[in-house]
């Protein structure tokens, strides 16, 4: 099991959720406004004056062999056009309930 | 934090707020007037114009016109009707109700000014008179006596009247019908001749006698006295002892040629109550007085005078309206508690819990308390409307909290804490209870702008209904969640079971049978969707096709206990023979109504001098009217109603030969609001009275048609001198003189008064009436001519009968009369009009004759455009509301479809209960508009959840159904249990709502019914491809996944 964190802009969040839509993942969490800013370039999203545009991001639990595909389509995505910004992390579960 | 969080986290505060509230509000019920219709000032102001000695048609050339031309640019004038009469002028102007009278009134006075110059000099300057309510009395009695009879005027206004003015609130009390004292001195014609004497010379006598002079002063030593020539008589007898100068230096005692009496007046105009003799005492309140705390307090004072008169003065109360307003107000207090308690009933039935009931039972007083609140700030009176209002309202404040608790007892039942269930409950429903509110606004508030005298009785039921809604509204997202955090207990009904019986475990046990047995029907019906839509459409037509059996009527009359009877008899009829007819039908009215009947007064001939009692009805020599009271509804021996009785006495009056016109209208105003007016227009009198004539004629064919009256009135016999000019030269003598002669002989010198005791009687020196009561006797009146010589009026002119031209009555500057028909019991006026339009297209209209049918029916039919209007403008802002709240146009479309059925369901109940189409009823059919689609409201936005959750389609509906229909049956059962009192109330004053309790529980039952078929079957039909589709093709647009494949590429672990 590994779990793979994805943030991105609010406005992709409708096709993040195609992309969980089309592999067929049921379980997740979303954390719908989250403030953020990346290490390499891109704007900062912070909800204030300066920065107004918010983050989404989505956790979700998946077995091993779905972590390639998700990467796979989120890469595609952030190719769409890079200045929304997507990203996806992945770790390993430890233990669970 | 959300208005209901915080009511949640601070409940104390919340009941102070609600406690406040509740608090105003009973205060402002305490401060509240009681009256039976909200205050209204009557749109009409008159102009009256005497011009003396000008026949009705002068009038009507030289004043009437001129009046008209300029009185016709008044702003808001509606109508100007106008009356010529001989010698007066009334132009009456009906301005639109609800407009500034103050304001028409002084443009009225303006227009009549800028006339002023075109009229011709010698009349009275035009009064201008505004009608007012507080010209209806409030109280009637009739006042008998024997021995005391010749005193009672002086009586009553010394003990009674005197007192009565000083109650607050009354405007004026007077006596009416009772005989003055005078002082008649009757001259015998032969002894003035034998003695040379005239009726003159003896009158001035007695006014120069009848004198107190100051002399200025005299001063005798240090003392100064005032000098005065002491004449006037101490008492009567004076009178007879005057002495008479005849020529030659001799004298007479007034006695010796005259008849001196200190007596009553003779009898004109007489009453005979309860076949006494006696007369009316009438009490009229300020227009803003409260009319049962005026009475009772008038009544009080009068018990105290009681005590103080002679013990054979008697008073029976002819009418009294502040008991029909009390009871009428009592009446529907208790149907307010009747639709209170059975909504409570429907609650616990339905929720099983009397914790929750209580919750639910909480809102109703709060919603309804604001409503006073209201009332007091707008200067409002607790009446029939205002009542009603809130006896509809109640059936509806319950559904927010309704809502609202229901999905609280869903959190609490699942295991919640009642705090938390309080909260997130109303967080998830408060948005759908505002819009069913908003759509029950959408319907209600649009009475508020209704215009004209509908608008005087809708406005308050609109406002009332709108702010107790909303009131309700905000009680179930604030209050109600707050108390169910407080009193919501957990526990489920198995455990409760386990305990003995539990009415909770029952009536959810046999619900769920009833929820499932409905699911069953639902899915049988998705199966057959086409089937029952076309056959529930073929229902409706087939219920419109009904409609042609409702009948249709104004407003519905109220039984008030009271009737009044007016007939006419031959022209001409002397008093003497028309008190005995009147006796005679006094007598078979008492044989036929027997012991239903209270009071029954009556009147007869005319009063010489304008009085007041003159301008409320119609008198004259050949006239009586009557007024009788009945007993009270429930306590009529066969439970008649007071038309029934009408009709007998009509039937009475058809029997009398001498009455050749009658009417019997109904209530204590005396207006009869019910009639079909037929108005014929056309200048040439005879012309259009021989058609009035006809069209009555061919009218009493027509069954049911009663009380035909033709306005115009009979030509007035007259005996008219034609003086010979040339004579009156010779004799040195003028028209004027002559006529003033004349008229000292017959109507008689009255200059002079008698006073005692502060009272003024007049002293009347005239001939006795044997000397003046033929032809031939006015033939043989000596005149004395310029010369000093006697003539005698035959040798002067000649004398004719004749006739006098009758009253000239125009509308809209044009000469018209009316032939009014008044339908009987059991007969619809909309008929009437219908019977009336069918004889006038089968005749010929003369020349320059057109017609009209209006009166009532034509206020019935503008009623019925406006709440025709009204329809429309409700059927759209309930759409925009919904079709907001859907975000979807056919979706109110669906929703809306219970709306038809809503009326055949009216047309149904309308015809099983016998009722008509009267604007009450057709009001009902307008507020279900808002009623019927709360179920469709509730059921649809259920059914879209289920499909937003992916339910397939009938599924979903079929689910939805069977998890909607507590709610929609609570919700429908609580309006229909809240209107039943009154659809069933027979008693004083609920005949004007019944027919809207009929026509809404009609409606509903109907629709509810329907609704819980069709609307699931045409939201299945209009949602054959589903609702997503717009989802999917926005889905279409995203690319960067096309090279994926779910069988290809995912994982054996995901693809089940």
């Amino acid at each position: 099991m590994k779990a793979v964190f994805i943030t991105y802009n609010q406005a992709l969040t409708d096709r993040v959720n195609f992309i969980f839509e089309q592999l067929r993942i049921k379980g997740f969490t979303q954390f719908p406004l989250t403030y953020g800013r990346g290490t390499n370039g891109g704007e900062p999203r912070m909800g204030s004056h300066a920065w107004p545009e918010m983050n989404t991001s989505i956790l979700t639990m998946v077995e091993d062999e779905m972590v390639p595909l998700i990467l796979k389509y989120v890469e595609k995505l952030d190719n769409v056009n890079k200045e929304n910004g997507i990203r996806a992390f992945v770790w390993n579960i430890e233990q669970m309930y | 934090m959300n208005i209901f969080e915080s009511a949640v986290e601070k409940p104390i505060s919340t009941l102070m707020i609600f406690l406040a509230v509740v608090v105003i509000g009973v205060f402002s019920y305490i401060q509240l007037p009681v009256d039976q219709y909200p205050k209204m000032d009557p749109p009409y102001i008159t102009v009256m114009t005497t011009y003396p000695g000008a026949n009705a048609t002068d009038i009507e050339q030289n004043i009437t016109k001129i009046l008209e031309n300029q009185l016709n640019s008044v702003d808001d004038l509606k109508e100007m009707t106008s009356v010529s009469y001989d010698n007066l002028s009334v132009v009456t102007l009906e301005f639109e109700w609800g407009i500034n009278l103050d304001n028409a009134s002084n443009d009225v006075r303006d227009a009549v000014d800028k006339s002023m110059s075109s009229l011709p000099d010698d009349i009275d300057r035009p009064t201008i008179m505004r009608m007012s309510t507080s010209m209806m009395p409030i109280l009637v009695y009739a006042v008998t006596a024997d021995q005391s009879f010749g005193g009672l005027y002086k009586i009553l206004d010394d003990k009674v009247i005197m007192r009565l003015n000083r109650v607050d609130g009354v405007a004026a009390a007077y006596v009416a019908g009772l005989p003055e004292r005078v002082v008649y001195v009757d001259l015998d014609p032969n002894k003035l001749d034998a003695y040379g004497l005239s009726i003159e010379s003896i009158g001035n006598k007695v006014l120069a006698e009848n004198m107190d002079v100051s002399a200025g002063t005299v001063k005798v030593g240090i003392d100064e006295y005032t000098l005065r020539v002491e004449g006037e008589f101490d008492e009567s007898e004076q009178i007879k002892n005057i002495s008479i100068p005849l020529a030659g230096g001799k004298t007479v005692k007034l006695s010796d040629i005259a008849n001196v009496r200190d007596t009553l007046k003779d009898i004109t105009l007489e009453q005979k109550v309860q076949r006494g003799k006696g007369g009316i005492l009438l009490v009229t309140k300020q227009s803003d007085a409260n009319a049962v705390a005026v009475a009772t307090e008038a009544k009080e004072m009068l018990e105290l005078a009681k005590s103080e008169m002679p013990a054979d003065i008697e008073f029976t109360m002819i009418n009294d309206s502040s008991d029909f307003i009390t009871k009428a107000i009592r009446n529907l207090e208790s149907t307010l508690m009747y639709a209170l308690i059975s909504v409570v009933v429907v609650v616990f039935i339905f929720l099983g819990r009397w914790r929750s009931t209580f919750i639910i039972a909480m809102t109703i007083p709060i919603s309804l308390i604001v409503a006073f609140i209201y009332l007091l700030v707008t200067d409002g009176s607790l009446n029939t409307i205002t009542l009603m209002s809130l006896s509809i309202a109640i059936g509806m404040v319950v559904d927010d909290a309704i809502v609202v608790l229901e999905n609280i007892t869903k959190h609490v039942e699942r295991g919640s804490r009642p705090k938390e269930a309080a909260k997130y409950g109303t967080n998830e429903v408060w948005t759908s209870v505002i819009v069913t509110t908003l759509v029950t606004i959408a319907v209600f508030f649009p009475l508020t702008l209704i215009p004209g005298i509908m608008g005087i009785f809708f406005k308050p039921l609109g406002w009332i209904i709108c702010i107790s809604v909303t009131t309700s509204t905000l009680t179930a997202i604030s209050f109600t969640p707050m108390l169910s955090s407080k009193f919501l207990t957990m526990r489920n009904a198995a455990e409760e079971e386990k305990q003995g019986f539990s009415f909770y475990a029952w009536s959810n046990r046999t619900f769920g049978k009833l929820d499932a047995w409905y699911e069953n029907l639902i899915r049988w019906v998705l199966g057959r969707k086409k089937i029952v839509i076309a056959s529930m459409t073929l229902l409706f037509i087939a219920s419109l096709l009904l409609m042609r059996f409702v009948s249709t009527e104004f407003f519905p009359q109220n039984d008030q206990n009271a009737l009044s009877v007016y007939a006419k008899m031959q022209q001409g009829q002397r008093v003497e023979v028309t008190r005995e007819i009147a006796l005679k039908v006094d007598s078979m009215i008492r044989e036929v109504v027997g012991e239903d009947l209270k009071t029954l007064t009556v009147s007869y001939g005319s009063e010489e001098t304008a009085s007041f009692a003159s301008m409320m009805s119609t008198t004259g020599s050949n006239v009586m009217n009557m007024r009788m009271r009945a007993v009270d509804v429930k306590d009529r021996k066969n439970g008649e109603s007071i038309f029934q009785i009408g009709d007998k006495i009509r039937a009475i009056l058809k029997e009398v030969p001498e009455v050749l016109e009658y009417t019997v209208s109904f209530g204590n105003s005396g207006t009869t609001g019910n009639s079909v007016d037929i108005e014929i227009i056309g200048h040439d009198f005879e012309t259009t009275t021989n058609f009035a004539l006809e069209v009555a004629r061919d009218m009493k064919q027509v069954p049911g048609a009663e009380d035909i009256q033709i306005s115009r009135g009979d030509d007035k016999t007259e005996l008219q001198i034609y003086l010979d000019s040339e004579k009156l030269a010779r004799h040195g003598l003028t028209t004027s003189g002559v006529g003033a002669t004349l008229r000292n002989k017959i109507y008689g010198y009255r200059q002079s008064k008698f006073k005692e005791e502060g009272e003024e009687y007049d002293i009347i020196v005239r001939l006795d009436e044997q000397f003046r009561s033929s032809i031939t006797d006015v033939e043989n009146f000596i005149i004395t001519d310029g010369y000093g010589q006697n003539v005698r009026a035959k040798e002067l002119g000649d004398i004719r009968e004749g006739f006098s031209p009758p009253s000239i009555q125009r509308k809209s500057k044009q000469r018209y009369l009316t032939v009014s028909v008044t339908p009987a019991d059991g007969y619809a006026l909309g008929d009437m009009a219908e019977a009336a339009k069918e004889v006038l297209s089968q005749k010929e209209l003369p020349q320059g004759v057109t017609t009209y049918v209006g009166g009532a029916y034509e206020d019935q039919q503008d009623s019925f455009k406006a709440l025709l209007l009204l329809m429309a403008l409700a059927l759209l802002l309930v759409y925009i509301v919904m079709a907001a709240e859907f975000e979807s146009f056919i979706s109110p479309f669906i929703i809306m479809l219970a709306i038809p059925f809503a009326f055949t369901g009216v047309i149904l109940a309308l015809l099983l209960t016998g009722s008509t189409l009267s604007v009450v009823a057709a009001l009902g059919a307008v507020m279900l508009i808002g009623i019927v689609t709360k179920n469709g409201i509730v059921l649809i936005d259920y059914i879209n959840l289920m499909r937003e959750r992916g339910y397939e389609l009938t599924e979903a509906i079929a689910l939805s159904c069977r998890s909607r229909l507590r709610p929609v049956l609570m919700t429908s059962f609580t309006t229909i249990l809240g209107m039943l009192p009154m659809a069933i109330d027979h008693s004083e004053g609920a005949e004007t709502w019944r027919p809207m309790g009929i026509s809404v529980i009609g409606g509903m039952v109907f629709s509810t019914i329907i609704t819980m078929i069709i609307v699931p079957a045409a939201y299945a039909a209009s949602n054959k491809r589903g609702n997503r589709k717009k989802d999917v093709e926005e889905k279409k647009s995203y690319h960067f996944m096309d090279d994926f494949d779910a069988e290809r590429d995912l994982p054996a672990c995901q693809k089940n």
